[in-house]
């Protein structure tokens, strides 16, 4: 049975009376929640008439973090398509190098806005750690190196007292000086330290031999150097002779008389209950854990970590103080649980931001299957389209998650599908932007869809054109048919057609339906007409009946048409098509039997002018040219 | 992990029965005992009264907002009997067409996937449900199942449109494998399955697990795997979620969500169908999500007023 951390958080909605129930509904990104009452038969009664919508609070509509959004979103696309052509040993400097890229982008956020500072500032220092211990991988030696540039990064404030200490009259005789030198020798900075205490010892000339046994001390500690060509068991021999030589010293009470100088001795040697007297310099357990490694074992193998880290948390931590999230969020790193680092950080941060863009890239180093996680693959995927998922909320982030939800091979597509569906089309321009993202990715579902509201919507407000090539767009035939008749009812009323560019240009996309290629043909007769290519107009008018492309309510109007053709002074319709005219005429008349006057008049002056027509042709075409 | 973000004052003058946002979230229709239904614009967290619709004799239970590329269009349905669909014309709300053809209170209304078309089921309280099929030219096509379930029927639900697997299956290119089916949920304490073959609607499934009424009954949305998933709630203070595995739609497995101490009236999918959202007697709203694995965990408590109830903590029960 799957058990669950932490209890489910409650919310609490303001309510009026009691005995009632809470009714719900899902919109799109919230929930609509208010006061209701379930009854089986029905129930009476006045309630509180408000209706509460509820978020998830997730971070993701401060502004700031919407750049952090933005510039995470270049970096996880560069990183999809990381060379797939490069061998796996080369890609790890990548990895690395997209890792600082990403906490870069952290750190730029951070400088604009400080409310948010503190999360940045632990989501880079759990990331930094992440990327030292899981990414870069550091074996022995490097490691606590690493771990030291780690501390140093995020102890900042070291540097401001220095500042200020050297700033002053006397800096030797400023109240912060020995803070600041074991602050120092604490972060393992120790040339700094020793410029430092040059400067007490020139106001302590008689304590002259015990400054410079100090410096001199302090000049030989040994630190790896991983491109050197000492192998770590070599440093290891070299560390254990200065740290006796260390030792010696403080046995031999040659720092005796000067009790900081004292601490300084015992510090180097490692002495646990003075790093502990000094907890307001280190402030944190993980910078004690550095530094304790750093004078005890400074060749820590990756899989000794957590051992000390453990005890140093619990030595750290009185008694009385509990581990915060970050503290445990910290421990599980350096007990290399990834797993746990995750899950931890799933709970205690408000967005899925940090564990979506992590997992990603542990994922692509290859990390989260060594782990022998549960789910392998399916945790990158599973954190990614929760993430996306939220930022498809948001009104100009939602084209963002396209990317993402690319990038999830399992479920991307069809999540991409179900959320592009609710993305309000305000705007044409937006609609054009969905519609391109779901074209080039051929949901064609979605492309109809879409374009059928766009159409519908263009209908409504009478924009008959755009309605037109919306619904040759979503290649909707029934649509199609019902707006070109909405043209041709136009074109009745008025005399003109709206649109005759759109009309002009159909091309290929006439075909969609009958009534559109009607329409369109039917215009192309009306060009010929103007361009006086009469012949022409006439053949095509004539075969838009009898190819039955017009609709038969519409004959009619076609022989209305074609009566200035036939009255011209040329003959222009011939015999045969005179002939095939009257038919059609016949045709119509024969089927409606219609009173009205003036139905009646325009056909005997059709027939009129037929015959006419057909006298003069037969005339024509019988004439021998002389 | 959820605030209150906004509060939408309807002024219903009596108690509130649905709640629905539109498509996109810019719209939201109530309804009430007061016998209306009300239509605010609630962009960028405004509350803008748009449409006050009357229209109904009795209290309204649902509304169901029908897929945009239909235009604007609103379903309710009423203790008197009625369905009324409105619909937006040049901005202003009116009804669209009326439906009296129950003998008791019709108690939901669910539109059907925009690829049949403008389809709305209609549950009542006279045992029947109601197909009304929108044909064109202001006609609508009526069948019904009369004696869907005897005494009364509480709740309806669609299946996506597109019968499960069967997109593996297909070459690109091909229209996919439409079937209209539906989920309903009632008196008699059954889940019933219902598919169309040959322009007739059939009883496909029956499903039996709870002991008394069915208060809600709701078909999760497709993410392109072959498993069909359901959700149902009862009087019994059950809810169970029903999946099948083969694309004939025959063999529904239940898995009992979690036992409550009360009446569980509404169950609600999210859009993609990883959440469910599950409303009881207890005054409270739980989410719950499927893990990895298959197994079902609250993730969230929604409680009204102060001094919330104990959470859930046990996700899983055996039926004891």
């Amino acid at each position: 049975m799957e058990e669950v951390d932490v209890e489910p958080a409650i919310t609490n909605i303001p309510a009026a009376s009691a005995g009632t129930h809470l009714g719900f509904a899902w919109g799109p990104g919230d929930i609509l929640v208010y006061e209701t009452l379930y009854k089986a038969s029905g129930a009476i009664g006045s309630g509180c008439p408000c209706i509460h919508e509820v978020r998830k609070d997730e971070d993701i509509y401060s502004p700031i973090l919407r750049k952090l959004f933005n510039e995470s979103h270049h970096i996880f696309v560069g990183l999809q398509t990381i060379g797939e052509d490069l061998p796996s040993k080369n890609k790890k400097p990548q990895f690395v190098s997209i890792s600082k890229n990403y906490r870069s982008v952290i750190r730029a956020c951070m400088e604009e806005l400080q409310q948010v500072v503190s999360i940045l500032l632990a989501i880079e220092l759990i990331w930094n750690l992440c990327e030292v211990l899981f990414i870069d991988a550091a074996p022995a030696g490097s490691l606590l190196l690493h771990l030291l540039d780690w501390v140093r990064l995020h102890k900042a404030d070291v540097d401001e007292k220095a500042r200020e200490v050297l700033q002053s009259e006397s800096p030797a005789e400023h109240h912060d000086y020995w803070n600041v030198v074991v602050s120092y020798v604490l972060q393992g900075r120790l040339e700094e330290a020793r410029q430092m205490l040059v400067k007490q010892a020139t106001l302590q000339p008689a304590a002259r031999s015990m400054y410079k046994l100090m410096d001199t001390l302090l000049s030989k500690m040994p630190f790896y150097n991983p491109g050197g060509t000492q192998t770590l068991t070599e440093f290891d021999v070299k560390w254990r002779h200065w740290h006796e030589e260390v030792d010696r010293c403080l046995q031999d009470n040659s720092f005796a008389s000067n009790k900081h100088l004292e601490v300084i001795c015992k510090i180097l040697v490692g002495d646990e209950d003075t790093l502990l007297e000094h907890k307001d310099l280190l402030s944190t357990w993980y910078h004690f854990l550095v530094t304790r490694l750093l004078f005890c074992h400074p060749t820590v193998k990756p899989t000794e970590l957590h051992y000390y880290a453990q005890s140093c948390l619990t030595m750290f931590l009185d008694s009385r103080s509990v581990p915060e999230p970050l503290d445990s969020i910290l421990l599980a790193a350096f007990e290399f649980d990834i797993h746990q680092v995750i899950k931890d950080c799933s709970i205690a941060l408000n967005n899925w931001w940090f564990v979506a863009h992590l997992t990603d890239l542990l994922d692509h180093c290859k990390l989260l299957q060594s782990h022998n996680l549960h789910f392998g693959s399916n945790l990158r995927e599973f954190l990614l389209l929760e993430y996306a998922s939220g930022l498809f909320t948001h009104h100009s982030l939602w084209q963002l998650a396209v990317d993402y939800f690319d990038h999830c091979p399992e479920f991307g597509r069809v999540y991409l599908e179900l959320q592009i569906e609710r993305v309000p089309l305000d705007t044409e321009r937006k609609a054009l932007k969905v519609l391109r993202i779901c074209e080039q990715r051929q949901m064609s579902e979605q492309v109809r869809s879409i374009c059928k509201i766009m159409a519908m919507r263009a209908l409504r407000n009478n924009r008959l054109g755009s309605a037109l090539s919306w619904s040759i767009r979503a290649k909707d035939a029934a649509f199609a048919t019902l707006i070109s008749e909405k043209f041709l009812q136009d074109y009745c009323a008025r005399g003109t057609f709206s649109d005759l560019d759109l009309i002009d240009n159909l091309g290929p996309a006439m075909l969609l339906s009958d009534r559109l290629t009607f329409l369109g043909k039917y215009r192309e007769f009306h060009k010929l007409y103007g361009e006086k290519r009469s012949g022409e107009a006439a053949k095509l008018l004539l075969s838009l009946m009898t190819a039955k492309i017009a609709p038969r309510s519409f004959w009619m109007t076609l022989l209305t048409d074609a009566l200035p053709l036939l009255e011209q002074k040329e003959v222009i319709f011939s015999a045969d098509q005179t002939h095939e005219l009257m038919f059609c005429l016949e045709e119509l008349t024969s089927l409606n039997t219609t009173d009205e006057d003036t139905e009646l008049t325009k056909v005997e002056l059709l027939r009129l002018a037929l015959a006419r027509n057909l006298a003069r042709a037969i005339v024509k075409e019988g004439t021998v040219e002389a | 992990m959820v605030s209150v973000i906004n509060t939408v004052d309807t002024s219903h003058e009596d108690m509130i029965h649905d709640a629905q946002m539109d498509y996109y979230g810019t719209r939201l229709a109530t309804c009430s005992s007061d016998r209306t239904v009300k239509i605010f614009d609630v962009r960028n967290g405004g509350q803008i009264l748009v449409a006050d619709l009357r229209g109904h004799e009795g209290p309204v239970w649902q509304v169901a907002w029908a897929h945009p590329m239909f235009g604007n269009i609103l379903a309710s349905c009423s203790y008197d009997r009625k369905v009324i669909i409105w619909k937006e014309d040049n901005g202003s709300w009116d009804k669209m067409y009326e439906y009296t053809g129950h003998e008791s209170s019709v108690n939901s209304v669910c539109w059907g996937p925009y690829e049949f078309g403008l389809i709305l089921a209609c549950g009542s309280s006279d045992g029947a449900i109601s197909l009304l099929t929108f044909t064109g030219d202001q006609q609508w096509d009526v069948k019904k199942i009369s004696n869907a379930h005897t005494i009364g029927c509480n709740a309806v639900s669609w299946a996506p449109a597109v019968v499960p697997g069967s997109l593996i299956d297909q070459p690109s290119g091909q229209k996919p494998n439409y079937v209209k089916r539906f989920v309903s949920g009632g008196c008699d304490n059954l889940v019933k399955l219902w598919k169309e073959e040959d322009g007739q609607w059939k009883e496909d499934q029956k499903l039996e697990a709870h002991s008394d009424w069915v208060r809600d009954v709701g078909w999760a949305p497709s993410i392109g795997l072959p498993t069909s998933t359901i959700a149902s709630c009862s009087q019994d203070g059950r809810v169970f979620i029903w999946t099948c595995d083969d694309p004939a739609g025959n063999t529904w497995t239940p898995e009992l969500l979690h036992k409550f101490n009360d009446v569980v009236w509404h169950v609600s999918w999210s859009i993609t169908g990883n959440i469910l959202a599950v409303s009881g007697g207890d005054n409270k709203v739980t989410l719950w999500k499927e893990s990895m694995d298959g197994r079902w965990a609250c993730i969230s408590d929604v409680s009204k007023g102060q001094g919330a109830v104990s959470t859930i903590t046990d996700t899983q029960q055996t039926e004891q």
